[in-house]
């Protein structure tokens, strides 16, 4: 059998072991846009804060490919597919034929086509790529911008403000990571953040950036101008779907998979971010672009192209993070609409500080948030994913979580 | 191998497993000393309490495959094939509580602790008790439960005897379960139970 | 949103509800929240199977019977479990005994004119009781009198007699019954003692020996402290007389200064009630823009004024931290037993000052000022005085008082319900001869967490009265009952068409206010008295005892001299004696054949009242009266 990986983030790889450790001679093929080896995504931002060097991102050792005896093609970006000669050609290259064929090439980050965004010193943070060039000369950086208060900008803000950089961040919501947490949790993130420095301006997005080469001055929506050396754009990120043919392989804002991993053609699949499956809590199609759900993405579709069927229960939304003191761990639903049946329960303590939330229907869980005392989250993150009415006594777990 | 048998339905809920626990990661490994240690030694099992108020331990199950292992971003959590245990290099943790998110039964705790690097919080959970195991001696928690709720064997004997057990409760002949001998035990838990339903009944 | 705590599964007191929202919403930690963190509760202590008596151990035994059998002693199960059991009632009978010896001081001083603010109220019962004592009354002063009762009642706490002087006040078949099975209560601090002694290591391991001295340890309290404790109140401040008073969170003003006194001991108290009824104080309060000066009681403490002087009770043992919780207390005062440390943290968050009285009862956060009869009066000037300039430290924005206050009759002596009957207990006989009223029952006790704060009280007394059962009440269950409303006239509605009558013909609640926990003493009295006039044991009588919602050692010693005077005792919560099932049923059944009764337990109040209700019915059959 041969199998064609496109992608060397979790979900390939965990795709690529376990295709292997099933099929002991399938001939195995993996495409890497970055030459690095493969590495921890979600590391990178400890690069920034300084905690970690580079070194220690590798997720696999140096010898990985050539243990699990994979042709790893890197620095190769995929530029269309075939799906009827079931083949993947690299610009106008020979074309690389499969069996089966599992698109795993994450998502890019969105871009701003504003005036001078092109200026140095203007970044993106998606690739460990991207971290080492902001680091180059980062002892000069005088005032930073982040854009965007998801989880990738106000990861941004807080690296630097870790390296003791005066840091500015632009959001529209009111609060940062307005996606994982509600108001509460938000305002408590939001004070604490302020507390150790961060400025943050809401409702307010750049309009242009100014500067010789790099970057000077950025020009906002209210008219105002702001000095700054460095600005990070995280405006969120989107399926890196560009070489699929969008008339032959269904894709909504991501690949659309069924419960296999499988794209609407037979022996295509596809995983990670690039995937767009069930949301287990919403029950619709939908994107959960989490590091956990692209490593069981990614297993689950090299079981099934290994030819073991293995279904995909769909993905589920979830987060930690610590962020000075405060640790924060959000899942499934959180802000839903009001009056739609929804049992909302919640606590606060905010000399702890504590905060609960738990949103339920029909008594399932279907989200929460925790606020510190976040040790024990995960039992609730597998009564989300099991589905069922909560017992009385798992009721009990919340009142004493 | 042996392996902690965890059996809840034996568990008074006396919260010593968690004493020699941290005792028996302590620098000093006597409980009196260890209460004077910095970093305080932490146990590895938490006794949590049911519905009713009984007791019951809670310890990692040394999962195969592991969430936690699986969803570790630094590679810190590893298996160890020859105890079947799940360890955490306190080197490598990042604390950054991915284990915490994955682990369904919530036994990984944050600290510091004598086994890691100074100074340094990191993921903390059940060894086994690997270092005691190597010389001879079983898991701390095994060793204080008087109750028998926590037994030390091989996990295949444990589920025989428990399938024995099952069996003779359902198999309409003869009923050799003792009747009678938890008599007290029983009489209590359910004084207890009937305490909680009279507070939410009405 | 909502919040997950339930507070209905807490208290069926609508105040309690009310002021735990508050407590939530302030951020202020209860007795439940701290209960929940304690749980799951050790199994080998909630069974009586952990003994921590010598340093050979500390041991437990695996009720599983797997693990240890024995103690390092080699102690089992059965002896373990009745020595903590033997422990726990000493406690209990130390501290209402202890009580008791702190009044005869009291008495001592008074009749030494050393006690200003302290006087004898009752000489007609200082001159009963010194009688029973073999005091010749005639011709001497009440204060002469008192000298000689006080010195004759301590030495009821020595060693010197062989039998409690208020022994004599049961009925002959009891005494005989005490005597043939070895367990007259010799001393009061003697039973105590010996308790402590016979369970040392390596002393008495006959569990059954441990268990008949424990008896003879409960009935040097119910005889002897607690009876002592009781009369000597009565001849100090007064036998109680029925009067009208309020009761729940709805007695606090929030245009006056509140002063709440809370523990067991009326000393303190009384001198407090005089400093706050005094027209200085009064013009001071008013002074300070307060409209008055209103003293509250919590716990027995408020049990004993309301008693006497009808003052209001603001709630029972669950309720103390949340009386502060309504922002409106300037002062507590507390004496001693039962008053949770917690309580000062509580106070901490408010303006309210705290205020520990007994050098037996110090507390941390709170200011101590000793009491002793010769500066009393003195003193609770001055802490009344600071309790109404603190008044204007009144945070009224975080004041909440959450309800109206119920009305509700105290004062239940034997004396009053004496004279309310014409000066005999005869038509009392009469109606349970004719089986009006079929018997009588006590509520006594506690709050506990483990129970739906009084539910048990509640529940129970509605089921007796229903069934024409008279109930009587001390403690937190008479508070409790009160605050359902069962001891107002109306609340006859609700008894049995026989009792309707009766209490209808007497103008009686049918939930009587027996006072104070030593104050139980007077249903023995009451039981002593039916006895005594139809020529029976207590045991004979159509009687019963509970404490649904118990907590405390003291209640335990209750429980047991209840039960060894011949009334059968329905506990709410278990006590630690699972670990032992000989001693579980020597206490449900094998006592029956050693004093002619039992415990019983049983958590469920509607169940228990099915026990009680054909306990009483069986008693009547046995006496040739009509049944059911």
């Amino acid at each position: 059998m041969n199998h064609v990986i496109i992608g060397n983030g979790i979900a390939g790889i965990q795709a690529a072991e376990t295709i292997r450790y099933l099929d002991p001679t399938a001939f195995i093929t993996l495409f890497a846009a970055e030459s690095h080896p493969p590495y921890c995504r979600p590391m990178i931002s400890l690069m920034l804060e300084g905690r970690i060097s580079s070194d220690r991102l590798a997720i696999r050792n140096p010898h990985f490919y050539d243990d699990l005896q994979i042709r790893s093609i890197a620095g190769a970006y995929v530029t269309s597919i075939d799906v009827d000669a079931h083949a993947v050609t690299i610009d106008d290259h020979e074309p690389i034929f499969f069996d089966r064929l599992l698109i795993a090439t994450g998502a890019d980050p969105r871009t701003m086509k504003i005036p001078g965004h092109a200026l140095n010193n203007i970044f993106p943070m998606r690739t460990v790529s991207h971290v080492e060039n902001m680091l180059t000369d980062i002892s000069t950086a005088r005032h930073a911008l982040v854009l965007g208060g998801g989880l990738v900008g106000f990861k941004a803000a807080y690296g630097l403000m870790r390296r003791n950089i005066p840091v500015t961040m632009l959001i529209r919501s009111e609060y940062p990571l307005s996606m994982q947490v509600d108001d509460i949790a938000g305002g408590m993130i939001l004070d604490r953040l302020k507390a150790n420095g961060l400025t943050v301006r809401t409702g307010i997005d750049a309009l242009a950036f100014e500067g010789d080469s790099r970057v000077r001055e950025a020009h906002l929506s209210d008219g105002s101008v702001l000095a700054c050396d460095r600005v990070i754009v995280g405006k969120g990120v989107q399926p890196a779907v560009g070489f699929i043919p969008k008339d032959r392989i269904p894709v909504d804002l991501g690949v659309l998979v069924n419960t296999n991993m499988e794209t609407g053609i037979p022996g295509i699949y596809a995983a990670g971010d690039v995937a767009e499956c069930i949301d287990r809590v919403r029950q619709c199609p939908w994107i959960n672009a989490i590091w956990p759900e692209a490593a069981m993405q990614g297993r689950v579709a090299g079981m099934n192209m290994a030819g073991r069927t293995v279904s995909y229960p769909g993905s589920l939304g979830r987060n930690v993070i610590r962020i000075f003191d405060l640790d924060v761990m959000t899942a499934g639903l959180i802000n839903p609409e009001p009056d739609d049946g929804y049992q909302i329960y919640s606590r606060i303590e905010p000399r702890l500080p504590v905060y609960r939330k738990f949103v339920l229907k029909d008594n399932r869980l279907l989200g929460f948030i925790l606020i510190n005392r976040i040790e024990t989250g995960g039992r609730l993150v597998s009564l989300i994913q099991r589905q069922f009415p909560l017992s009385a006594s798992e009721m009990g777990i919340l009142k004493t979580l | 191998m042996k392996q902690v048998v965890v059996h809840p339905e034996k568990c008074v809920g006396c919260m010593q497993c968690m004493t020699a626990c941290a005792t028996a990661h302590s620098v000093s490994l006597s409980l009196f000393s260890a209460t004077q240690e910095k970093p305080l030694p932490k146990p590895r099992i938490h006794i949590g309490a049911s519905l009713y108020g009984r007791g019951f331990p809670n310890r990692c199950r040394h999962c195969d495959p592991a969430p936690c292992l699986l969803a570790c971003l630094p590679g810190a959590i590893y298996r160890k094939p020859a105890t079947a245990t799940v360890l955490i290099n306190p080197d490598l943790c990042i604390n950054c509580a991915s284990c915490a998110m994955a682990c369904p039964f919530g036994v990984i705790r944050y600290h510091e602790d004598n086994w890691a690097p100074p100074g340094k919080t990191v993921a903390i959970k059940c060894d086994n008790c690997i270092s005691r195991q190597a010389v001879g001696l079983v898991p701390a928690c095994v060793e204080m439960c008087k109750s028998g709720a926590l037994t030390f064997e091989p996990v295949a004997e444990a589920q025989n005897r428990k399938t024995r057990e099952i069996t003779q409760t359902i198999w309409p002949e003869p009923v050799t379960v003792a009747t009678g001998k938890f008599d007290g035990f029983e009489l209590l838990q359910a004084i207890k139970k009937s305490q909680h339903n009279l507070a939410t009944a009405c | 949103m909502n919040s997950l705590k339930n507070y209905s599964e807490y208290s069926i007191a609508q105040d309690t509800r009310l002021m735990l929202k508050k407590a939530e919403q302030e951020m202020i930690e209860t007795v439940w929240d701290r209960h929940q963190a304690q749980s799951p509760h050790c199994g080998y202590c909630e069974m009586g199977l952990s003994c921590r008596i010598c340093v050979m151990g500390p041991c437990r035994i695996d009720p599983f019977g797997e693990g240890p059998q024995r103690g390092v002693c080699g102690a089992d199960a059965d002896i373990i479990v009745a020595r903590n059991l033997g422990r726990m009632i000493a406690a209990g009978a130390a501290a209402h005994s202890d009580h008791g010896r702190d009044l005869v001081e009291v008495l001592e001083k008074v009749a030494a004119g050393k006690a200003p603010g302290y006087s004898i109220k009752d000489e007609i019962k200082l001159g009963t009781v010194a009688r029973e004592y073999g005091i010749d009354t005639d011709g001497k002063n009440a204060l002469t009198i008192a000298a000689e009762l006080a010195c004759a009642m301590q030495e009821d706490y020595g060693t010197r007699k062989k039998c409690l002087q208020f022994v004599s006040r049961a009925p002959e078949k009891r005494r005989n019954l005490w005597a043939n099975a070895g367990i007259t209560p010799r001393g009061i601090d003697r039973e105590t003692s010996e308790m402590m002694h016979r369970t040392h290591m390596g002393v008495d391991n006959d569990w059954v020996s441990i268990l008949l001295h424990a008896l003879r340890n409960a009935l040097s309290d119910g005889w002897g402290g607690s009876m002592i404790a009781t009369d000597v109140s009565d001849i100090l401040y007064g036998t109680p007389m029925p009067s009208r008073s309020s009761v729940n969170m709805g007695v606090l003003k929030t245009d006056q200064v509140n002063i709440l006194v809370h523990g067991h001991n009326p000393v303190v108290s009384e001198t407090i009630l005089q400093a706050c009824q005094s027209p200085d104080m009064i013009a001071l309060a008013k002074e300070k823009g307060a409209s008055g000066i209103n003293l509250a009681g919590l716990c027995c403490t408020g049990n004993e004024l309301q008693m006497r002087h009808g003052i209001p009770i603001a709630g029972n043992h669950l309720s103390t931290e949340l009386a502060l919780v309504t922002g409106a207390v300037e002062m507590m005062i507390v004496d001693y037993q039962c008053i949770m440390p917690a309580i000062s943290q509580v106070a901490a968050c408010y303006h309210t000052k705290m205020i520990s009285t007994s050098d037996k009862a110090k507390f941390p956060g709170m200011t101590h000022c000793e009491f002793h009869p010769e500066n009393a009066l003195e003193l609770s000037r001055k802490l009344v005085r600071e309790a109404v300039e603190n008044f204007s430290f009144r945070n009224r924005d975080r004041v909440y008082i959450p309800v109206k206050p119920v009305n509700m009759m105290a004062g239940f002596s034997i004396e009053s319900i004496v004279k309310a009957l014409g000066g005999s207990v005869t038509p009392l006989i009469d109606a349970i001869k004719s089986g009006a009223i079929r018997g009588a029952a006590g509520i006594v006790g506690c709050n506990n967490p483990k129970i739906k704060q009084d539910y048990g009280h509640v529940t129970l007394a509605k089921r007796l009265i229903e069934n024409d059962i008279l109930v009587v009440d001390t403690g937190c269950a008479a508070v409790a009952n009160g605050k359902a409303g069962l001891k107002t006239l109306e609340a006859a509605a609700l008894a049995g068409p026989g009792l309707k009558a009766v209490c209808q013909s007497l103008g009686i609640p049918p939930v009587l206010h027996f006072g104070s926990c030593v104050d139980n003493v007077r249903i023995l009295n009451l039981a002593a008295a039916l006895a005594n006039t139809l020529g029976v044991d207590i045991s004979d009588l159509p009687l019963a005892g509970s404490a649904p919602e118990w907590y405390s050692e003291k209640a335990v010693s209750i429980g047991a001299y209840f039960v060894a005077s011949g009334v059968f005792t329905v506990l709410g919560p278990m006590p630690p004696i699972t670990g032992s099932m000989n001693v579980v049923n020597m206490l449900t059944e094998g006592l029956n054949d050693v004093v002619g009764a039992t415990f019983a337990v049983e958590p469920d109040p509607e169940k228990a009242a099915v026990l009680i209700c054909s306990h009483i019915e069986k008693k009547r059959a046995a006496l040739g009266l009509c049944s059911r």
